[in-house]
Protein backbone atom coordinates (compact mmCIF):
# COMPACT_ATOMS: atom_id res chain seq x y z
CA UNK A 1 0.00 0.00 0.00
CA UNK A 2 1.49 3.29 -1.00
CA UNK A 3 1.52 6.48 1.04
CA UNK A 4 -0.85 8.07 -1.46
CA UNK A 5 -3.55 5.64 -0.45
CA UNK A 6 -2.79 6.19 3.17
CA UNK A 7 -3.34 9.90 2.78
CA UNK A 8 -6.58 9.39 0.93
CA UNK A 9 -8.38 11.71 3.32
CA UNK A 10 -6.08 14.60 2.54
CA UNK A 11 -7.11 16.88 -0.35
CA UNK A 12 -3.76 16.87 -2.22
CA UNK A 13 -3.35 13.21 -3.11
CA UNK A 14 0.11 13.58 -4.65
CA UNK A 15 2.84 14.11 -2.03
CA UNK A 16 5.25 16.85 -3.09
CA UNK A 17 8.61 15.72 -4.42
CA UNK A 18 11.76 17.22 -2.91
CA UNK A 19 13.51 19.95 -4.89
CA UNK A 20 16.55 19.32 -7.07
CA UNK A 21 19.81 18.84 -5.22
CA UNK A 22 18.20 17.71 -2.00
CA UNK A 23 19.50 14.87 0.10
CA UNK A 24 17.22 12.47 -1.79
CA UNK A 25 19.39 12.91 -4.88
CA UNK A 26 22.49 12.03 -2.89
CA UNK A 27 20.79 8.83 -1.78
CA UNK A 28 19.80 7.95 -5.33
CA UNK A 29 23.33 8.56 -6.51
CA UNK A 30 24.86 6.43 -3.76
CA UNK A 31 22.31 3.64 -4.17
CA UNK A 32 21.60 3.02 -7.83
CA UNK A 33 18.97 0.36 -8.35
CA UNK A 34 17.32 0.66 -4.95
CA UNK A 35 13.70 1.63 -5.20
CA UNK A 36 12.81 4.54 -2.95
CA UNK A 37 10.10 7.11 -2.94
CA UNK A 38 11.19 10.61 -1.99
CA UNK A 39 8.73 13.05 -0.46
CA UNK A 40 9.32 16.59 0.72
CA UNK A 41 8.15 16.64 4.32
CA UNK A 42 7.49 19.64 6.54
CA UNK A 43 10.99 19.72 8.02
CA UNK A 44 12.93 16.97 6.30
CA UNK A 45 13.02 14.88 3.16
CA UNK A 46 11.25 11.56 3.57
CA UNK A 47 12.42 8.35 1.94
CA UNK A 48 10.03 5.42 1.85
CA UNK A 49 11.82 2.14 1.29
CA UNK A 50 11.14 -1.55 1.44
CA UNK A 51 12.37 -3.48 4.42
CA UNK A 52 14.63 -5.69 2.32
CA UNK A 53 16.62 -2.58 1.39
CA UNK A 54 16.51 -1.00 4.84
CA UNK A 55 19.80 -2.31 6.10
CA UNK A 56 21.60 -1.44 2.86
CA UNK A 57 20.21 2.09 2.74
CA UNK A 58 21.04 2.82 6.37
CA UNK A 59 24.55 1.42 6.07
CA UNK A 60 25.19 3.72 3.13
CA UNK A 61 23.61 6.60 5.03
CA UNK A 62 26.06 6.09 7.85
CA UNK A 63 29.20 5.28 5.90
CA UNK A 64 28.95 7.17 2.62
CA UNK A 65 31.04 10.33 2.67
CA UNK A 66 28.51 12.55 0.94
CA UNK A 67 25.74 11.42 3.31
CA UNK A 68 27.62 10.84 6.61
CA UNK A 69 24.60 10.57 8.89
CA UNK A 70 26.39 10.13 12.19
CA UNK A 71 23.51 10.97 14.52
CA UNK A 72 20.38 8.86 14.87
CA UNK A 73 17.94 11.38 16.26
CA UNK A 74 15.06 9.06 16.75
CA UNK A 75 13.85 5.60 15.87
CA UNK A 76 10.27 4.57 16.29
CA UNK A 77 7.49 2.48 14.87
CA UNK A 78 4.11 3.40 13.50
CA UNK A 79 1.18 1.06 13.10
CA UNK A 80 -0.87 1.84 9.99
CA UNK A 81 -3.31 -0.99 10.67
CA UNK A 82 -4.22 -2.61 7.34
CA UNK A 83 -1.26 -0.93 5.60
CA UNK A 84 1.25 -2.67 7.81
CA UNK A 85 3.75 -1.11 10.13
CA UNK A 86 6.66 1.19 9.53
CA UNK A 87 9.91 1.77 11.32
CA UNK A 88 10.93 5.41 11.07
CA UNK A 89 14.54 6.58 11.36
CA UNK A 90 15.28 10.26 11.83
CA UNK A 91 18.87 10.92 10.88
CA UNK A 92 21.09 13.96 11.11
CA UNK A 93 24.63 14.60 10.02
CA UNK A 94 26.82 16.82 12.16
CA UNK A 95 29.48 17.03 9.46
CA UNK A 96 27.18 17.74 6.49
CA UNK A 97 24.42 19.45 8.46
CA UNK A 98 21.52 17.78 6.72
CA UNK A 99 18.60 15.63 7.80
CA UNK A 100 16.58 12.79 6.39
CA UNK A 101 13.70 10.63 7.52
CA UNK A 102 13.82 7.01 6.37
CA UNK A 103 10.65 4.98 6.62
CA UNK A 104 10.97 1.22 6.22
CA UNK A 105 7.80 -0.74 5.66
CA UNK A 106 7.21 -3.86 7.71
CA UNK A 107 4.31 -6.23 7.25
CA UNK A 108 1.99 -7.05 10.11
CA UNK A 109 2.33 -10.82 9.95
CA UNK A 110 6.03 -11.25 10.34
CA UNK A 111 7.30 -8.00 11.75
CA UNK A 112 11.00 -8.35 11.23
CA UNK A 113 13.71 -5.91 10.33
CA UNK A 114 17.49 -5.89 10.37
CA UNK A 115 18.93 -4.16 13.40
CA UNK A 116 21.10 -1.08 13.05
CA UNK A 117 22.42 -1.12 16.61
CA UNK A 118 25.91 -1.78 15.27
CA UNK A 119 25.76 1.35 13.11
CA UNK A 120 24.52 3.71 15.82
CA UNK A 121 24.77 2.75 19.47
CA UNK A 122 21.75 4.96 20.07
CA UNK A 123 19.65 2.43 18.17
CA UNK A 124 20.18 -0.18 20.89
CA UNK A 125 17.65 1.19 23.36
CA UNK A 126 15.39 2.62 20.67
CA UNK A 127 15.02 -0.79 19.04
CA UNK A 128 14.33 -2.45 22.34
CA UNK A 129 11.61 0.09 23.04
CA UNK A 130 10.21 -0.40 19.56
CA UNK A 131 10.03 -4.16 20.14
CA UNK A 132 8.23 -3.52 23.44
CA UNK A 133 5.64 -1.28 21.88
CA UNK A 134 5.12 -2.80 18.41
CA UNK A 135 6.55 -6.30 18.56
CA UNK A 136 8.97 -5.68 15.73
CA UNK A 137 11.78 -8.21 15.85
CA UNK A 138 15.11 -6.58 15.05
CA UNK A 139 17.30 -9.37 13.76
CA UNK A 140 20.92 -9.07 14.77
CA UNK A 141 20.24 -7.03 17.89
CA UNK A 142 22.51 -8.33 20.66
CA UNK A 143 20.08 -7.98 23.56
CA UNK A 144 16.47 -7.63 22.47
CA UNK A 145 14.80 -7.93 25.88
CA UNK A 146 12.01 -5.69 27.15
CA UNK A 147 13.23 -2.28 28.23
CA UNK A 148 10.24 -0.25 29.37
CA UNK A 149 7.72 -3.05 29.84
CA UNK A 150 7.95 -5.87 32.40
CA UNK A 151 10.43 -8.59 31.52
CA UNK A 152 7.74 -11.25 31.05
CA UNK A 153 5.52 -9.09 28.86
CA UNK A 154 6.55 -10.58 25.54
CA UNK A 155 3.25 -10.97 23.71
CA UNK A 156 1.48 -7.69 24.34
CA UNK A 157 2.31 -4.66 22.22
CA UNK A 158 0.55 -1.63 23.64
CA UNK A 159 1.15 0.89 20.86
CA UNK A 160 -0.38 -1.28 18.14
CA UNK A 161 -3.70 0.08 17.07
CA UNK A 162 -5.59 -3.14 17.79
CA UNK A 163 -4.78 -2.80 21.48
CA UNK A 164 -7.48 -0.57 22.93
CA UNK A 165 -7.16 1.62 25.97
CA UNK A 166 -8.71 0.08 29.03
CA UNK A 167 -12.10 1.62 29.81
CA UNK A 168 -12.39 3.91 32.79
CA UNK A 169 -13.13 1.87 35.86
CA UNK A 170 -16.20 2.58 37.88
CA UNK A 171 -15.77 3.68 41.42
CA UNK A 172 -15.56 0.47 43.43
CA UNK A 173 -17.11 2.03 46.53
CA UNK A 174 -20.60 1.55 45.12
CA UNK A 175 -20.28 -2.17 45.64
CA UNK A 176 -19.79 -1.71 49.34
CA UNK A 177 -23.43 -0.87 50.02
CA UNK A 178 -24.02 -0.15 53.66
CA UNK A 179 -20.32 -0.52 54.45
CA UNK A 180 -19.55 2.57 52.40
CA UNK A 181 -18.14 4.33 55.43
CA UNK A 182 -15.20 1.93 55.20
CA UNK A 183 -14.43 3.08 51.68
CA UNK A 184 -12.50 6.04 52.98
CA UNK A 185 -12.43 9.08 50.76
CA UNK A 186 -15.47 9.46 48.56
CA UNK A 187 -14.81 11.69 45.56
CA UNK A 188 -17.21 14.61 45.33
CA UNK A 189 -19.39 14.40 42.29
CA UNK A 190 -19.31 10.61 42.19
CA UNK A 191 -23.08 10.68 42.57
CA UNK A 192 -22.94 8.61 45.68
CA UNK A 193 -24.70 9.86 48.77
CA UNK A 194 -23.11 8.62 51.95
CA UNK A 195 -25.99 9.65 54.22
CA UNK A 196 -28.64 8.00 52.07
CA UNK A 197 -26.73 4.75 51.92
CA UNK A 198 -26.15 4.66 55.65
CA UNK A 199 -29.91 4.94 56.20
CA UNK A 200 -30.45 1.92 54.02
CA UNK A 201 -32.20 3.62 51.08
CA UNK B 1 37.95 1.19 29.22
CA UNK B 2 39.22 4.45 30.64
CA UNK B 3 41.02 3.11 33.70
CA UNK B 4 42.61 -0.12 32.60
CA UNK B 5 45.54 0.28 34.96
CA UNK B 6 43.26 0.63 37.97
CA UNK B 7 41.46 -2.56 37.07
CA UNK B 8 44.76 -4.35 36.84
CA UNK B 9 45.72 -3.40 40.38
CA UNK B 10 42.44 -4.66 41.73
CA UNK B 11 42.98 -8.01 40.08
CA UNK B 12 46.30 -8.45 41.85
CA UNK B 13 44.51 -8.11 45.17
CA UNK B 14 42.36 -11.13 44.30
CA UNK B 15 38.98 -9.59 44.78
CA UNK B 16 35.76 -11.26 43.68
CA UNK B 17 33.10 -9.79 41.44
CA UNK B 18 30.12 -8.49 43.32
CA UNK B 19 26.76 -7.23 42.14
CA UNK B 20 25.35 -4.18 43.83
CA UNK B 21 21.78 -3.15 43.26
CA UNK B 22 21.03 0.58 43.43
CA UNK B 23 17.41 1.61 43.30
CA UNK B 24 14.56 1.65 42.32
CA UNK B 25 14.01 3.60 45.53
CA UNK B 26 17.27 5.34 46.18
CA UNK B 27 17.94 9.01 46.84
CA UNK B 28 20.78 9.13 44.32
CA UNK B 29 18.79 7.89 41.34
CA UNK B 30 16.66 11.04 40.87
CA UNK B 31 13.47 9.05 40.56
CA UNK B 32 12.50 5.45 40.08
CA UNK B 33 15.58 4.10 38.39
CA UNK B 34 17.50 0.93 39.11
CA UNK B 35 21.02 0.04 38.12
CA UNK B 36 22.85 -3.16 38.86
CA UNK B 37 26.53 -2.47 39.24
CA UNK B 38 29.13 -5.18 39.00
CA UNK B 39 32.19 -4.27 41.01
CA UNK B 40 35.64 -5.65 41.32
CA UNK B 41 36.96 -4.25 44.55
CA UNK B 42 35.75 -0.69 44.32
CA UNK B 43 35.93 -0.38 40.56
CA UNK B 44 32.83 -0.71 38.44
CA UNK B 45 33.20 -3.36 35.75
CA UNK B 46 29.67 -3.41 34.40
CA UNK B 47 26.46 -1.42 34.71
CA UNK B 48 23.02 -2.65 33.73
CA UNK B 49 20.42 0.12 33.92
CA UNK B 50 16.81 -0.93 34.41
CA UNK B 51 14.20 1.61 33.41
CA UNK B 52 10.48 1.55 32.83
CA UNK B 53 9.19 1.91 36.37
CA UNK B 54 7.50 5.18 35.43
CA UNK B 55 6.11 4.04 32.09
CA UNK B 56 2.55 5.34 31.86
CA UNK B 57 1.91 5.07 28.15
CA UNK B 58 1.77 8.79 27.50
CA UNK B 59 2.10 8.21 23.76
CA UNK B 60 -0.85 5.84 23.65
CA UNK B 61 -2.95 8.11 25.84
CA UNK B 62 -2.21 11.10 23.62
CA UNK B 63 -3.37 9.15 20.58
CA UNK B 64 -6.77 8.85 22.19
CA UNK B 65 -7.15 12.51 23.02
CA UNK B 66 -7.91 15.83 21.45
CA UNK B 67 -4.86 17.79 20.32
CA UNK B 68 -5.25 20.30 23.13
CA UNK B 69 -5.72 17.67 25.81
CA UNK B 70 -2.40 16.08 24.93
CA UNK B 71 -0.58 19.27 26.01
CA UNK B 72 -0.90 18.19 29.63
CA UNK B 73 1.03 15.01 28.97
CA UNK B 74 4.03 17.03 27.89
CA UNK B 75 4.17 18.59 31.36
CA UNK B 76 3.95 15.24 33.04
CA UNK B 77 6.61 13.75 30.82
CA UNK B 78 9.25 16.43 31.08
CA UNK B 79 8.44 17.72 34.52
CA UNK B 80 11.49 19.93 34.96
CA UNK B 81 11.28 21.72 31.63
CA UNK B 82 7.57 21.76 30.97
CA UNK B 83 7.49 24.90 28.85
CA UNK B 84 10.17 23.55 26.52
CA UNK B 85 8.28 20.31 26.03
CA UNK B 86 4.99 22.14 25.49
CA UNK B 87 6.69 24.47 23.04
CA UNK B 88 7.92 21.54 20.99
CA UNK B 89 4.49 19.97 20.94
CA UNK B 90 2.58 23.09 19.95
CA UNK B 91 5.16 23.90 17.27
CA UNK B 92 4.67 20.41 15.83
CA UNK B 93 0.90 20.94 15.71
CA UNK B 94 1.35 24.38 14.17
CA UNK B 95 3.56 22.91 11.44
CA UNK B 96 0.65 20.74 10.37
CA UNK B 97 -1.93 23.50 10.85
CA UNK B 98 -0.38 26.60 9.25
CA UNK B 99 -3.53 28.65 9.89
CA UNK B 100 -2.64 28.62 13.56
CA UNK B 101 0.38 30.90 13.22
CA UNK B 102 0.87 32.49 16.64
CA UNK B 103 0.87 36.29 16.99
CA UNK B 104 4.11 38.08 17.82
CA UNK B 105 3.30 38.69 21.47
CA UNK B 106 2.56 35.01 22.09
CA UNK B 107 5.84 34.04 20.40
CA UNK B 108 7.82 36.27 22.74
CA UNK B 109 5.95 35.13 25.86
CA UNK B 110 6.72 31.54 24.89
CA UNK B 111 10.42 32.19 24.47
CA UNK B 112 10.67 34.13 27.73
CA UNK B 113 8.97 31.36 29.67
CA UNK B 114 10.88 28.57 27.94
CA UNK B 115 14.21 30.22 28.72
CA UNK B 116 13.24 30.93 32.33
CA UNK B 117 12.26 27.29 32.52
CA UNK B 118 15.72 26.35 31.30
CA UNK B 119 17.18 28.42 34.14
CA UNK B 120 14.99 26.73 36.74
CA UNK B 121 15.86 23.31 35.34
CA UNK B 122 19.58 24.04 35.47
CA UNK B 123 19.27 25.30 39.04
CA UNK B 124 17.62 22.04 39.90
CA UNK B 125 20.61 20.26 38.37
CA UNK B 126 23.14 22.39 40.24
CA UNK B 127 21.43 21.74 43.56
CA UNK B 128 20.92 18.04 43.04
CA UNK B 129 24.43 17.58 41.69
CA UNK B 130 25.89 19.06 44.87
CA UNK B 131 24.02 16.58 47.01
CA UNK B 132 24.95 13.74 44.66
CA UNK B 133 28.55 14.39 45.57
CA UNK B 134 27.54 13.93 49.17
CA UNK B 135 29.10 17.05 50.60
CA UNK B 136 27.21 20.04 49.28
CA UNK B 137 23.86 20.34 51.01
CA UNK B 138 24.33 24.08 50.83
CA UNK B 139 24.18 24.14 47.06
CA UNK B 140 20.80 22.42 47.19
CA UNK B 141 19.36 25.12 49.42
CA UNK B 142 20.90 27.91 47.33
CA UNK B 143 19.59 26.41 44.10
CA UNK B 144 16.12 25.86 45.44
CA UNK B 145 15.95 29.43 46.68
CA UNK B 146 16.51 30.58 43.10
CA UNK B 147 14.19 27.99 41.63
CA UNK B 148 11.48 29.11 44.01
CA UNK B 149 11.57 32.65 42.52
CA UNK B 150 11.02 31.18 39.09
CA UNK B 151 8.26 28.81 40.15
CA UNK B 152 6.48 31.71 41.86
CA UNK B 153 6.59 33.63 38.60
CA UNK B 154 5.30 30.63 36.64
CA UNK B 155 2.50 30.25 39.14
CA UNK B 156 1.52 33.90 38.71
CA UNK B 157 1.43 33.48 34.95
CA UNK B 158 -0.13 30.03 34.56
CA UNK B 159 -1.82 29.30 37.87
CA UNK B 160 0.22 26.22 38.61
CA UNK B 161 3.67 25.57 39.97
CA UNK B 162 4.54 22.52 37.91
CA UNK B 163 1.87 21.34 35.47
CA UNK B 164 1.41 24.50 33.46
CA UNK B 165 -0.41 23.47 30.26
CA UNK B 166 -0.17 27.12 29.27
CA UNK B 167 0.91 27.02 25.63
CA UNK B 168 -1.69 26.37 22.97
CA UNK B 169 -1.39 25.63 19.28
CA UNK B 170 -1.68 29.20 18.02
CA UNK B 171 -0.37 31.04 21.04
CA UNK B 172 -0.78 30.90 24.79
CA UNK B 173 -3.83 30.27 26.94
CA UNK B 174 -4.21 33.79 28.34
CA UNK B 175 -2.20 36.96 28.58
CA UNK B 176 0.49 37.45 31.19
CA UNK B 177 -0.18 39.62 34.29
CA UNK B 178 0.30 43.38 34.03
CA UNK B 179 3.47 43.39 36.15
CA UNK B 180 5.06 40.64 34.06
CA UNK B 181 7.95 42.76 32.78
CA UNK B 182 9.07 44.02 36.16
CA UNK B 183 8.70 40.55 37.68
CA UNK B 184 10.79 38.92 34.95
CA UNK B 185 13.46 41.57 35.30
CA UNK B 186 13.65 40.94 39.02
CA UNK B 187 13.77 37.18 38.53
CA UNK B 188 16.59 37.55 35.99
CA UNK B 189 18.62 39.64 38.43
CA UNK B 190 18.08 37.05 41.14
CA UNK B 191 19.03 34.23 38.79
CA UNK B 192 22.33 35.93 37.95
CA UNK B 193 23.05 36.45 41.64
CA UNK B 194 22.18 32.83 42.27
CA UNK B 195 24.42 31.68 39.45
CA UNK B 196 27.36 33.61 40.81
CA UNK B 197 26.62 32.22 44.29
CA UNK B 198 26.84 28.70 42.90
CA UNK B 199 29.93 29.71 41.00
CA UNK B 200 31.68 30.87 44.15
CA UNK B 201 30.48 27.88 46.13
CA UNK B 202 31.40 25.10 43.71
CA UNK B 203 33.52 26.07 40.70
CA UNK B 204 36.84 26.52 42.48
CA UNK B 205 36.09 24.20 45.37
CA UNK B 206 38.88 21.67 45.75
CA UNK B 207 36.63 18.80 46.84
CA UNK B 208 34.18 19.51 44.04
CA UNK B 209 36.93 19.50 41.43
CA UNK B 210 38.46 16.32 42.86
CA UNK B 211 35.13 14.56 42.67
CA UNK B 212 34.18 15.71 39.15
CA UNK B 213 37.23 16.47 37.00
CA UNK B 214 38.23 13.53 34.84
CA UNK B 215 35.20 11.54 35.96
CA UNK B 216 32.78 10.08 33.46
CA UNK B 217 34.57 11.23 30.34
CA UNK B 218 32.52 10.85 27.17
CA UNK B 219 34.36 11.52 23.93
CA UNK B 220 32.67 13.52 21.20
CA UNK B 221 32.48 10.49 18.89
CA UNK B 222 30.89 8.31 21.54
CA UNK B 223 28.48 11.04 22.52
CA UNK B 224 27.26 11.43 18.93
CA UNK B 225 27.10 7.66 18.47
CA UNK B 226 24.92 7.24 21.55
CA UNK B 227 22.63 10.07 20.45
CA UNK B 228 23.63 12.22 23.41
CA UNK B 229 22.52 15.82 22.99
CA UNK B 230 22.30 19.06 24.88
CA UNK B 231 24.73 20.18 27.57
CA UNK B 232 26.29 16.72 27.73
CA UNK B 233 27.22 16.81 24.07
CA UNK B 234 28.43 20.39 24.33
CA UNK B 235 30.57 19.46 27.34
CA UNK B 236 32.28 16.94 25.06
CA UNK B 237 33.28 19.79 22.77
CA UNK B 238 30.65 19.59 20.03
CA UNK B 239 29.13 22.94 19.19
CA UNK B 240 25.55 21.84 18.77
CA UNK B 241 22.48 23.77 19.79
CA UNK B 242 19.21 23.55 17.91
CA UNK B 243 18.45 27.15 18.85
CA UNK B 244 21.39 28.15 16.66
CA UNK B 245 21.64 25.27 14.18
CA UNK B 246 17.99 25.01 13.20
CA UNK B 247 16.39 28.07 14.76
CA UNK B 248 12.79 27.30 15.63
CA UNK B 249 10.16 29.76 16.82
CA UNK B 250 11.96 33.13 16.93
CA UNK B 251 15.35 32.11 18.28
CA UNK B 252 17.09 33.60 15.27
CA UNK B 253 16.29 37.09 16.59
CA UNK B 254 18.42 36.82 19.70
CA UNK B 255 22.09 37.13 20.31
CA UNK B 256 23.59 34.54 22.61
CA UNK B 257 26.56 32.22 22.89
CA UNK B 258 26.79 28.46 23.17
CA UNK B 259 29.12 27.42 25.98
CA UNK B 260 31.10 24.28 25.20
CA UNK B 261 33.45 22.15 27.25
CA UNK B 262 36.72 20.50 26.32
CA UNK B 263 37.10 17.25 28.27
CA UNK B 264 33.55 15.91 28.39
CA UNK B 265 33.76 15.06 32.08
CA UNK B 266 31.35 15.79 34.92
CA UNK B 267 33.06 19.08 35.70
CA UNK B 268 32.59 20.35 32.14
CA UNK B 269 28.93 19.38 32.21
CA UNK B 270 28.53 21.43 35.36
CA UNK B 271 30.33 24.42 33.84
CA UNK B 272 28.30 24.29 30.63
CA UNK B 273 25.01 24.30 32.51
CA UNK B 274 26.11 27.08 34.82
CA UNK B 275 27.08 29.21 31.86
CA UNK B 276 23.82 28.41 30.08
CA UNK B 277 21.93 30.07 32.92
CA UNK B 278 23.67 33.33 32.06
CA UNK B 279 23.06 32.88 28.34
CA UNK B 280 19.38 32.24 28.99
CA UNK B 281 19.17 35.43 31.01
CA UNK B 282 20.62 37.23 27.98
CA UNK B 283 17.89 35.83 25.75
CA UNK B 284 15.14 36.65 28.25
CA UNK B 285 16.31 40.24 28.57
CA UNK B 286 16.41 40.73 24.80
CA UNK B 287 12.98 39.17 24.42
CA UNK B 288 11.58 41.32 27.19
CA UNK B 289 12.89 44.43 25.48
CA UNK B 290 11.24 43.45 22.18
CA UNK B 291 8.01 42.14 23.74
CA UNK B 292 5.23 43.77 21.69
CA UNK B 293 1.62 44.43 22.64
CA UNK B 294 -1.18 42.72 20.83
CA UNK B 295 -3.29 39.60 20.78
CA UNK B 296 -2.05 36.29 22.13
CA UNK B 297 -4.09 33.99 19.92
CA UNK B 298 -5.08 34.15 16.25
CA UNK B 299 -8.38 35.90 15.63
CA UNK B 300 -10.15 32.84 14.31
CA UNK B 301 -9.51 29.87 16.50
CA UNK B 302 -11.30 26.67 15.49
CA UNK B 303 -13.36 24.99 18.12
CA UNK B 304 -11.76 21.66 17.26
CA UNK B 305 -8.25 21.38 15.93
CA UNK B 306 -7.98 19.37 12.73
CA UNK B 307 -4.43 19.65 11.43
CA UNK B 308 -4.07 18.53 7.84
CA UNK B 309 -2.91 15.00 7.19
CA UNK B 310 0.82 14.57 7.21
CA UNK B 311 3.73 14.01 9.48
CA UNK B 312 6.35 16.17 11.13
CA UNK B 313 9.34 15.59 13.34
CA UNK B 314 9.74 18.76 15.39
CA UNK B 315 12.78 19.11 17.59
CA UNK B 316 13.57 21.68 20.22
CA UNK B 317 16.50 22.38 22.48
CA UNK B 318 15.35 21.22 25.86
CA UNK B 319 17.58 21.93 28.91
CA UNK B 320 18.61 18.27 28.66
CA UNK B 321 19.05 18.04 24.91
CA UNK B 322 16.99 17.45 21.83
CA UNK B 323 13.33 17.02 22.66
CA UNK B 324 11.51 15.69 19.64
CA UNK B 325 7.86 15.27 18.79
CA UNK B 326 7.06 12.98 15.89
CA UNK B 327 3.47 13.68 15.04
CA UNK B 328 1.38 11.94 12.40
CA UNK B 329 -2.00 13.43 11.65
CA UNK B 330 -4.72 11.88 9.56
CA UNK B 331 -6.84 15.00 9.52
CA UNK B 332 -8.91 14.00 12.52
CA UNK B 333 -9.18 15.62 15.93
CA UNK B 334 -6.76 13.17 17.51
CA UNK B 335 -3.09 12.55 16.76
CA UNK B 336 -2.66 9.31 14.84
CA UNK B 337 0.79 8.77 16.29
CA UNK B 338 2.63 10.88 18.79
CA UNK B 339 6.17 9.94 19.60
CA UNK B 340 8.16 11.80 22.22
CA UNK B 341 11.88 11.59 21.65
CA UNK B 342 13.19 12.28 25.08
CA UNK B 343 16.74 13.57 25.59
CA UNK B 344 16.98 11.88 28.99
CA UNK B 345 16.37 8.48 27.41
CA UNK B 346 19.24 8.81 24.95
CA UNK B 347 21.60 10.47 27.41
CA UNK B 348 21.00 7.70 29.91
CA UNK B 349 21.85 5.03 27.37
CA UNK B 350 25.45 6.26 27.45
CA UNK B 351 25.65 5.64 31.21
CA UNK B 352 27.40 2.29 30.84
CA UNK B 353 30.04 3.75 28.57
CA UNK B 354 30.79 6.53 31.06
CA UNK B 355 30.73 4.54 34.28
CA UNK B 356 32.87 1.47 33.58
CA UNK B 357 36.30 1.82 35.10
CA UNK B 358 35.32 4.34 37.76
CA UNK B 359 34.73 3.87 41.46
CA UNK B 360 31.27 3.09 42.83
CA UNK B 361 31.02 6.50 44.48
CA UNK B 362 31.67 8.13 41.10
CA UNK B 363 28.85 6.17 39.50
CA UNK B 364 26.44 8.34 41.45
CA UNK B 365 28.29 11.48 40.34
CA UNK B 366 28.10 10.39 36.71
CA UNK B 367 24.41 9.57 36.94
CA UNK B 368 23.84 12.97 38.51
CA UNK B 369 25.78 14.71 35.76
CA UNK B 370 23.48 13.27 33.08
CA UNK B 371 20.66 15.29 34.68
CA UNK B 372 17.92 12.83 33.74
CA UNK B 373 14.21 13.16 34.31
CA UNK B 374 12.92 9.66 34.90
CA UNK B 375 9.39 10.46 33.77
CA UNK B 376 10.85 11.57 30.49
CA UNK B 377 12.99 8.45 30.20
CA UNK B 378 10.01 6.14 30.63
CA UNK B 379 7.19 8.32 29.27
Amino acid sequence: MSPEDRRAEAPPAEPPAPPEGSVADLFKKALPGVEMQAIQGVNDVLLVIDRADARKVLEIAKNDETLAFDFLRNLTGVDFEADGMEVVYHLHSYTRRHDVTVRAKVSNDDAELASVSDLWKAADWHERECRDMFGINFTGHPNLVPLLLPEDMLDHFPLRKDVPLAPLEEWQGEQLGDNVAQAGYIPPGSGFNVQASAEGE
Amino acid sequence: MPHEDQLQVEHELETIDLNINIGPQHPATHGVFRMVIEVDGEVVTDVVPHIGYMHRGGEKLSENMDYRQAIGYQDRTEYLSQFNAELCYVLAVEKLAPALAPPERAQYIRIILAELNRISSHFMFLGAFGTDLGVFGTSFVYAFRERENLLDLFEEVTGDRLMYAYFRPGGVAWDVPANFKSRVEWVCEQALIGASDMDRLLTDNEIFIARTRGIGILSAEDAIDYGVTGPMLRASGVRQDLRKDEPYAIYDRFDFDIPIGTNGDCYDRYLVRLQEIRESVKIVRQALEQLPDGPILPERMPRLLRPSAGEVYMRCEDPRGEYGIYLISKGTTQPYRLRMRSPSFCNLSALRQMTIGHYVADAVTILGSTDIVLCSVDR
